[in-house]
């Protein structure tokens, strides 16, 4: 039975987009003189009624993450947001999508923040982590070159700090700590699941498959994601186990309103994300070494290879690639049906809200997913 | 009658390195800056005239190995200590460019009595007291070039170095010189906080030569560098960006012999 979240990046679109266009990028060096605390207070409240909101029209969770430098996510901890929802909702999984590794310095304190979010929550986080975008390398100002590296071994710290009993020692070869000894554990035992998400990196995949962590593929095409997905099955296979649809979670921008007219207009805020934040230079996203060791030109490998970026697809166009699915609750339910049917996927991350997409409108088509869509998606 | 200069891959402490090396007298080891190494150019085959000019790819540069604990500019340091005895030319004189440049400082505050003479042009590692040392990783290649030169016009090998669309190899090479000079000098951004300290006690006499209009390293970094080693003096060329060896050849030239070629 599959399982639906909400997610929103906390996006700020309280300004003319096309400003944007004025410098290299919507990220990084995009001026924060844009950004007025005023108008984000009220952004805010509204997202995180959001997310109050979504548990009580039926969602299974609520999916957080966490950027720099950029107006396409006001969410820069998700430790932060995951404290808020462990308060403010009862029930429903608090997915970190997650915790940026290589760019954290202390992976003992992320260990602990964690643990506490996860039982003051009761149990309900489930730890995402991630290698974060070339962006977050610059914002955070960290080497590019040893990112994977810090990813695991920050990973492995963090696991060591949640299970091994303390205190104990680390000396590795970004990180060396004399005395590990958090007080504070989490409340899942051995610790809470972890999932990473990706775009189709296939050292990834493999990692994750390699670890039993599901797998979270983001707006990546449908014939892609099917050969992500099989990677990771081949991958499980190698380790010895059986991947099963828990392993693996989708992602899409997804929007219900009463009519599918409506719903087409409402959707078009998603062109906001779609846009000026996924546009940049190379520098950018890619610094120096964050692909990897004197790898070969040709970022991406052969699993991008021909993929079209989504800012220079139209509407109808994101819609076609279900990267975009709008509707009323029927048409919705049917997109997302053939998807759940094609792909298989144990974890739907439905990110509703994005852009200026008003918070009524927002709050309305939260209530059609989970009174119309989620329970007969559900039964699939 | 130029000199024969020629290409080889040698053997460093189990790196193999990519030199360039021709020329008669004695030696002079010229470092390449972040950018690597561009080949043979007519400011080496003019130093060749009088020097046994050394031209080698650091590690992890052009086709050099890339060793894995190599990740700071004074990494480099150590290994030009195993290159200088490998190749028997201690005591020999540097010419540093850029983050050679740097280099070359960390050499010289590291062992002293095997550096003759020492030019550093625009040179990286200090730093700067006024403005900052522009960040080439957060601008394109294009930007870079851009702000290397004041007025390519006046660089005779431009055409030559950057004319043609580059080959694949070519990039491949840039991309990987460019993950290596990052490791190099990420944080703090191309300069070591230490160096004014280090470069206060060094003997060996110095010469900075800067482009007035240097838009990579500013200038104040080439009086920096003047303030703290003592007796070194500072050449400053006018209507020059951040690589005179290039842009203004004679210039430069005029500038070093004479202080090279000094008993």
């Amino acid at each position: 039975m599959v399982n639906i979240y909400f997610f929103t990046e906390m996006p700020y679109a309280e300004f003319n987009e096309r400003e944007a266009e004025k410098y290299p990028s919507m990220r990084l060096t995009f001026p924060n003189t844009y950004f007025d605390p005023h108008k984000a207070h009220v952004l805010f409240r509204n997202y995180y009624d959001q997310y109050q909101w979504a548990e009580e029209v039926g969602f299974d969770g609520l999916m957080i993450n966490e950027h720099h430098n950029t107006p396409s996510c006001m969410d820069v901890a998700v430790n932060l947001s995951a404290a808020v929802l462990a308060r403010t909702t009862q029930r429903a999984k608090i997915l970190l999508l997650g915790n940026m590794l290589p760019t954290n310095d202390n992976p003992v304190r992320l260990a602990e923040e964690v643990a506490m979010a996860d039982v003051i929550s009761g149990g309900r986080v489930i730890a995402g982590v991630v290698r974060g975008i070339g962006i977050e390398t610059w914002a955070n100002n960290t080497q590019p070159n040893y990112n994977r590296e810090r990813f695991e071994e920050c990973h492995d710290l963090m696991l060591a700090a949640w299970t091994r009993p303390g205190p104990f020692r680390w000396e590795g070869k970004h990180y060396h700590f004399r005395v590990i000894n958090p007080w504070v554990l989490p409340l899942q035992k051995p610790h809470p699941p972890i999932w990473v998400p990706g775009t189709g990196s296939p050292e990834t995949i493999e990692w994750a498959a390699q670890h039993r962590y599901t797998y979270a593929a983001f707006l990546v095409p449908l014939d892609a994601t099917e050969r992500l997905y099989a990677t990771y099955r081949e991958c499980a296979s190698a380790a010895g186990y059986e991947a099963t649809a828990q392993h693996f979670a989708y992602m899409v921008c997804c929007a219900c309103a009463d009519t599918d007219e409506k719903a087409q207009e409402l959707g078009k805020h998603y062109l906001w994300r779609m846009g000026h934040p996924l546009r940049g230079p190379a520098e950018y996203w890619a610094p120096p070494g964050y692909l990897g060791e004197r790898k070969p030109l040709q970022p991406g490998g052969p699993i991008r290879a021909g993929r079209r970026p989504m800012y220079t697809m139209t509407y109808e166009e994101l819609q076609e690639a279900y990267h975009v699915v709008v509707g009323s609750p029927q048409t919705v339910l049917e997109k997302l049906s053939y998807m759940q049917e094609r792909l298989g996927f144990g974890s739907l991350l439905l990110e509703a809200q994005a852009g200026a997409m008003p918070h009524a409108d927002t709050m309305r088509s939260l209530e059609l997913l989970g009174r119309d869509v989620i329970p007969q998606l559900k039964k699939l | 009658m130029a000199n024969a200069w020629r290409e080889e891959q040698i053997t460093i402490a189990g790196l193999k390195v990519q030199l360039l090396h021709g020329g008669q007298g004695a030696p002079l080891l010229v470092l390449h800056g972040a950018g690597g190494n561009h080949g043979w150019l007519q400011f080496h085959e003019a130093l060749a005239q009088q020097f046994h000019v050394y031209a080698p790819s650091h590690p992890g540069f052009g086709t050099s190995d890339r060793p894995d604990w190599m990740e700071r500019v004074h990494d480099l340091a150590y290994f030009y200590r195993w290159f200088m005895d490998e190749l028997q030319l201690a005591p020999l004189s540097i010419i540093g460019f850029s983050m050679g440049a740097w280099l070359a400082a960390e050499m010289v505050a590291m062992y002293p009595a095997l550096i003759r003479r020492m030019v550093l042009v625009g040179a990286a590692g200090m730093k700067p007291a006024v403005g900052e040392i522009t960040d080439i990783f957060l601008l394109t290649p294009e930007e870079v070039l851009q702000k290397q030169f004041y007025d390519p016009t006046q660089a005779p090998e431009y055409a030559r170095l950057y004319g043609s669309e580059p080959t694949f190899e070519q990039r491949q090479i840039a991309s990987w010189n460019r993950e290596m000079a990052a490791l190099l000098t990420w944080k703090p951004y191309m300069y070591n906080p230490k160096l004014p300290a280090l470069m206060a006690q060094v003997k060996t006499p110095t010469l900075m030569v800067w482009g007035r209009q240097d838009a990579i390293v500013p200038l104040n970094c080439g009086a920096l560098y003047q303030q703290a080693i003592p007796g070194s003096r500072l050449v400053v060329i006018d209507n020059c960006g951040h690589s005179p060896q290039v842009e203004k050849p004679q210039a430069f030239l005029d500038a070093v012999l004479p202080f090279l070629s000094a008993p």
